[in-house]
């Protein structure tokens, strides 16, 4: 089994797009919550949400077409282009043919369903353009990156599991290299604002009308959001041959089923203590060795309970020493794309030893009596940080990070 | 890293039957039977034909349950990982304690079940959409369904790959137990036919059933225009060796080696595209160490697709030139059954290795694709079979191989 290390990050969200930008407003607490104006919220009764404004593919592929590519699409390939600046690799140093592409997302490209709507409820499903079945299906999302780059190492895989899709995708491009079937992977997240998930979340009253307050006793709900988040695996051999600036090393992932219900999560938390600790286990590492955990945090009761219950239950004791926090208290929720971007918030955690804060977070519900890091970045030397998401069809994933100068 | 992956059990829905046994016989009687669909209304798409499973209803296999909640693909992916685990012989006890997970190869999940959802928010407003659809409008939600009522609580993993899903899903669970984190693994995939991706696919002029020409979706053939959709559900029951030893489990097969590729220019470059698989073929043979003369029968993807099986047709020439061993290839009775179709090739491989008969091409006659007469044919093949190569490539460019060894212990 060979060592699997992130030498790139690369991310577009709703508080900036780039490590740097996005690293400062996190840790400043600004969150990117503001009115939808995607489509129309009149009919609904809330109106907020993580959408990214004044999205340009120009920004950072100016050579490339944006018409050819729907807006999930266009996010994945602003942060792929992204994270292989920031690896310092590119189409000609990439070992294309040992190169794979995994990724992860919620909905795909939903706004090529709702357009294929808006023609069908008026009749002129004529108009639906012939190009729907090569734009549409979720894996077009890594198909279209690996085309971008000509990476043929591994066929493109979209690893759909909703919420905890990021760490899903992580999890395959870490299987990919660890058994040698590929020697880089990029893996991410992409998922686009849509009306479908607002509608769903809305419908299950799981919105908050104005901020999200992970954790906190007045907490209204979630917040959806959008973006993508792409990280550059690596073989640990692989970028020390190329002296690659090394961000921390991938030691295991825990991968599991609520098998419980389909929107609800697990009373016991049966699922999320499971997956802890499978990633403890393959990790060979214990509960104490964690200096941090970055949560699911969507901002619902059920999430808050159900999340601090299940970290008690792994952690014991040491639960009330570990720092937790939900950074989607300051992007909203970015579906699909969410775990990989707080597995680049772990490893800029880890190279920065600086913990993003939990923000909105005024008085704790008596019920979670954690330390969620308030309000406040806190400087913390983060050797090993764990990385939690939970998902639709009851799937939970955790990945864990680790400094690499502390291996072995 | 010496974790070997053997097949302990298996399930197939499909148009044919709901057996391997069914699903070979079927094969082997060598007729294609496209239909015009009853699920849904096709009145705009002139001369659709496709092959759906007639009367399917879960509560033939699972009794008496409400299963308002399951779509279509939903009901298929529940009840064929029940049987699956079934004729693994797995107890509801075992299949707790050894924590089985679940890899499921979808294209579309429940496309008509999200365009259904959002088209009640917009006709009739946000809040009479249904929160029970919603539930269903994730891609993983035949995944999450099928866990629930499986208890299946190991990972959960869909995959999406395009028509090749279900071959990289086994590939994928394959790794995953070669790397420890699991033992015992459901993979394969599935997919329901639907207005939605049938209109989509009609209107991408992709279908033999096009409402022009008389519909030829016969791979391989000189007259083939096209592909046929097709649906249904396979799943294979994966085990690392050992511990499907120690239970006593009846071993039908063992997975051998893969690979996976892709063709950048998706398709639309033929010498891309060839060797794209072909180099995923010889990745699978060398993986092995085996020479393209052990490979005793081919299953392969091809699904009267002019391109498609064109470069399927140059990559098998590539890496076994005149030699070529016995090539069947089951979307000429199926259809292309994206999600699913990779998983059952499989089903089909392991079923004639344990007939030793290989089905014939229903309704082949001669091909332009310059691959040896000998190993075509619509005449089924008695033979002994004990490796067999299945070759899957998406008409968008995905490629995926696996070795199939018979289930000799």
């Amino acid at each position: 089994m060979r060592r699997v290390v992130i030498t790139g990050i690369g991310l577009v969200t709703p508080i900036g797009s780039g490590k740097e930008v996005f690293w400062k407003n996190l840790i400043e607490g600004r969150h990117g919550i503001s009115d939808v104006t995607l489509f129309d919220t009149s009919a609904y009764r809330v109106h907020r949400g993580g959408q990214i404004h004044n999205f340009q593919l120009g920004d950072f592929l100016p050579d490339v077409d944006p018409g050819l590519f729907a807006r999930a699409t266009q996010f994945a390939l602003a942060a792929t282009q992204l994270a292989l600046d920031d690896a310092g690799l590119d189409a000609e140093t990439l070992p294309q043919q040992a190169t794979g592409v995994s990724m992860g997302t919620t909905s795909g490209e939903p706004n090529l369903i709702e357009s294929f709507n808006d023609r069908y409820v008026e009749d002129a499903l004529g108009q639906v353009p012939t190009h729907f079945n090569e734009r549409y299906p979720c894996h077009n999302i890594p198909a279209y990156v690996a085309s971008h780059y000509g990476l043929t190492g591994t066929t493109p895989t979209m690893i759909p599991t909703a919420c905890a899709a990021g760490n899903y995708a992580i999890a395959h491009g870490f299987d990919q290299i660890a058994t040698g079937l590929a020697d880089v992977m990029v893996v991410g997240g992409a998922d686009a604002f849509s009306r479908i998930t607002y509608t769903g979340f809305a419908r299950l009253m799981a919105i908050s009308p104005d901020l999200c307050r992970p954790f906190d006793r007045a907490r209204k709900g979630m917040i959806p959001g959008e973006g993508s988040g792409v990280l550059i695996l690596e073989s640990l051999e692989g970028a020390r041959r190329r002296r690659a600036t090394i961000l921390a090393e991938v030691m295991g992932c825990g991968l599991s089923c609520d098998a419980f219900h389909m929107t609800g999560s697990h009373p016991e938390g049966r699922g999320a203590v499971r997956a802890m600790q499978k990633a403890l286990a393959e990790s060979r590492i214990n509960p104490e060795d964690v200096d941090y955990i970055s949560a699911h945090g969507t901002g619902t009761k059920s999430n808050d309970l159900n999340e601090t219950l299940s970290v008690k239950k792994v952690f014991g004791d040491d639960a009330y020493r570990v720092p937790i926090s939900s950074i989607k208290s300051i992007l909203g929720h970015t579906m699909g794309a969410a775990s990989v971007i707080e597995a680049a918030a772990c490893a800029l955690a880890i190279s920065r030893s600086v913990i993003p804060p939990t923000i909105n977070l005024e008085e704790a519900d008596p019920a979670c009596d954690l330390d969620y890091v308030p309000n406040q970045a806190r400087d913390v030397n983060v050797r090993i940080a764990m990385n939690n998401a939970y998902a639709f069809g009851g799937n939970n994933a955790s990945v864990i990070l680790k400094r690499l100068e502390d291996v072995h | 890293m010496n974790r070997r992956v053997v097949i302990t059990g298996r399930a197939v829905l499909s148009p044919l039957g709901d057996s391997a046994q069914a699903l070979h016989e079927g094969l082997c009687a060598g007729k294609n039977q496209y239909l015009p669909v009853g699920e849904f209304e096709t009145g705009s798409l002139q001369g659709f034909r496709a092959m759906e499973i007639k009367g399917f209803s879960p509560m033939d296999y699972l009794g008496d349950k409400n299963f308002r909640p399951l779509d279509r693909i939903g009901r298929f992916a529940v009840t064929a990982a029940f049987l699956a685990l079934n004729d693994a012989g797995l107890s509801p006890e075992q299949v707790s304690d050894r924590e089985v997970g679940l890899f499921l190869g979808t294209v579309f999940c429940g496309l008509s079940t999200i365009m259904e959802f959002d088209r009640k928010s917009l006709t009739v407003g946000p809040k009479y959409a249904k929160p029970m659809d919603f539930a269903n409008t994730v891609i993983n939600a035949a995944a999450g369904q099928t866990a629930v009522w499986n208890n299946l609580q190991g990972v959960n993993t869909t995959v999406a790959t395009g028509s090749t899903s279900s071959l990289n899903a086994i590939i994928a669970a394959t790794a995953s137990i070669r790397c420890g984190r699991a033992d015992a693994l459901l993979a394969g995939g599935a997919e329901a036919l639907c207005f939605e991706s049938a209109f989509t696919y009609f209107r991408g002029g992709m279908l033999a059933f096009n409402g022009q020409d008389a519909g030829h979706p016969v791979p391989f053939d000189r007259q083939r225009n096209g592909f046929a959709l097709g649906e249904g559900a396979a799943l294979l029951m994966l085990e690392e060796r050992e511990s499907a030893r120690a239970r006593g489990a009846t071993i039908l097969g063992e997975i051998k080696s893969s690979a996976t590729g892709y063709d950048p220019s998706r398709g639309t470059n033929p010498e891309q595209g060839a060797r794209a698989l072909s180099h995923t073929l010889s990745r699978t043979l060398q993986a092995a160490s085996l020479k393209p003369a052990g490979v005793d029968a081919i299953c392969a993807s091809a699904n009267g697709s002019q391109l498609g099986d064109r470069i399927e047709a140059d990559a098998l020439y590539a890496v076994f030139g005149d030699e070529l061993p016995a090539v069947t290839a089951p979307k000429a009775v199926l259809g292309e059954t994206l999600g699913a179709g990779g998983a059952i090739q499989a089903i089909v491989a392991l079923e004639s290795m344990a007939r030793g008969k290989l089905p014939g091409i229903a309704g082949y006659t001669d091909s332009n694709t310059g691959l040896p007469e000998s190993a075509l044919g619509a005449h089924n093949k008695k033979q002994d079979i004990h490796k067999a190569l299945l070759s899957s490539v998406a008409y968008d460019g995905g490629c995926a191989a696996l070795l199939l060894e018979g289930g000799c212990q």
